[in-house]
């Protein structure tokens, strides 16, 4: 399937000249107007709720306000440091005891589809549970 | 058979042969590559002149998988055997031309259209949508708090197993499709991934991906017959009908919700409940999404202006009128997510 060598003969396909065009116009200008508002940062702070599971160390305090624009993985980084864990000691993080959510999502995205009465549950363990 | 019984319903059995064509199409996309070593970091010695690499991977691949591909035409063709000794592929990571980090548990479709999006809005890039993806090869020091994983097979497996069972809590409040599945079965989808083989992903992927058969009580009412079914995706199948013996329960349209996530250029990446049926009982249409979602640059049909961005979904500029359930049932990528990639329209575009 791979090709070894580079021969750069690109393969000619009609393109609508639309397509080509290399001045975006004021169209391009409007739509990138348009998307900037869709840029900005959620700074909305969402109550995450965590839960320990199995052997895990349980939390004191387990509700925590946390801005929505942030990636999971601030939030396990964050759990990590509550409970002390050392880099490499092993930590699972789930969403109502169910899956593992990729690290680079938005809490906010998070929030939106799974949390429970106004929480967001991340559960946590030292073995892998749902895995 | 009796290894595959399902455990649910077998839905596998009620597939409708164009369901079966369009995750086909799906599953066989494949997308060129064009991969350079870093010049900088390239051994002494090396065969310079030959450090690229050109392939066509599947969409529904990932980078980790590449990997082994790349290393041993490296080894055969660019490194002398000092450099072969010393290279170690834990460190390797890859990066855009223009230096965007690549994530090693996206899909490879998907890192390819956001990279095709996110040139739609440079007002003097040419689109190119038909040359290689060319990607950067690093093979020393990985940024790996931003890389968020390692680069192993096996973290890439977990991401893509915990993305299957967020899709499927999606669908239906539970993983218990997932969960349900042997372990075997389970290892077979992603085996069916690493060796491209779309009848071993789609035996066990059957089993938690709904069919586009309709329900039978609830389905709204046909398209007006001014519709035009060619544009129409064939979303309900005259032929499947008789043999619709599956509960309805596994149908596209009675799912909670659909697994879709809208890229926008550059980010960010946008996750909302998408239920198939909207509340006057029609079918949630990508048109209809999209200009909820982003009305800015989908208006109201009302509002009578032009979109101002478009739509891409397995590299295909997607039509609006497609149904979300349909999307979920047939274009989603073999995680389970429908991937709405947006990028902008410049003058003389329009979409649709």
């Amino acid at each position: 399937m791979a090709l070894p060598r580079a021969s750069p003969e690109p393969h000619v396909r009609a393109i609508p000249s639309a397509w080509t065009h290399t001045d975006g116009g004021s169209m391009l200008h409007e739509a990138q107007e348009a998307l900037e508002t869709y840029k900005k940062k959620d700074s909305n702070k969402v109550v995450v709720r965590f839960k320990a599971v199995g052997n895990a160390p349980i939390m004191k305090q387990n509700f925590y306000k946390i801005t929505a624009s942030n990636r999971f993985q601030a939030v396990i980084q964050f759990l990590r440091k509550e409970l002390g864990w050392k880099q490499g000691d092993p930590l699972f993080t789930y969403i109502n005891l169910a899956f593992s959510p990729a690290p680079d999502d938005t809490v906010a995205n998070l929030f939106k589809s799974f949390s429970t009465e106004g929480h967001l549950i991340v559960n946590y363990s030292t073995t892998a549970a749902w895995g | 058979m009796s290894t595959y019984a399902p455990r649910h319903s077998p839905s596998a059995f009620s597939t409708p042969a164009s369901t079966t064509l369009f995750r086909r199409l799906t599953w066989e996309g494949t997308v060129p590559l064009e991969i350079r070593v870093d010049p900088k970091e390239l051994p002494a010695n090396s065969d310079r002149g030959l450090e690229c690499y050109y392939l066509q991977a599947p969409r529904v691949s990932y980078l980790p998988l590449l990997v082994p591909e790349i290393k041993r035409y490296l080894l055969d063709v660019v490194f002398d055997e000092n450099a072969a000794r010393v290279v170690k592929e834990e460190d390797w990571w890859f990066e855009s031309e223009e230096g965007n980090l690549l994530k090693w548990h996206w899909p490879i479709g998907l890192i390819y259209d956001n990279h095709t999006i996110s040139q739609s809005t440079r007002p003097n890039a040419m689109p190119s949508v038909f040359t290689p993806l060319r990607l950067v090869l690093h093979l020393v020091s990985p940024p790996t708090e931003k890389l968020l994983l390692s680069p192993s097979a096996e973290a890439c497996k977990q991401a893509f197993m915990g993305q299957l069972k967020e899709a499927d809590f999606i669908r239906w409040g539970n993983t218990k499709r997932m969960t349900g599945l042997r372990k075997a079965e389970q290892d077979g989808l992603w085996e069916g991934i690493k060796e491209h083989n779309f009848d071993e992903y789609w035996r066990v992927a059957s089993k938690i991906t709904p069919t586009t058969v309709p329900t039978r009580s609830n389905s709204p009412p046909p398209p007006p017959s001014s519709t035009s079914l060619h544009t129409r995706p064939p979303s309900a199948d005259p032929g499947s009908s008789g043999g619709n013996s599956g509960p309805d329960r596994d149908s596209a349209a009675s799912v909670r919700n659909v697994p879709v996530r809208i890229y926008l250029p550059d980010g960010p990446i946008l996750q909302d409940l998408v239920p198939p049926v909207l509340d006057d009982g029609t079918m949630h249409t990508l048109a209809a999404f999209l200009t909820a979602r982003l009305p800015l640059l989908f208006p109201p049909p009302d509002a009578g202006k032009p979109n101002l961005a478009y739509a891409i979904i397995q590299g295909v500029v997607a039509p609006p009128d497609a149904e979300m359930a349909w999307l979920g049932a047939c274009m989603a990528g073999a995680d389970g997510w429908v991937n709405v990639c947006v990028g902008l329209l410049r003058e003389g575009m329009r979409y649709p």
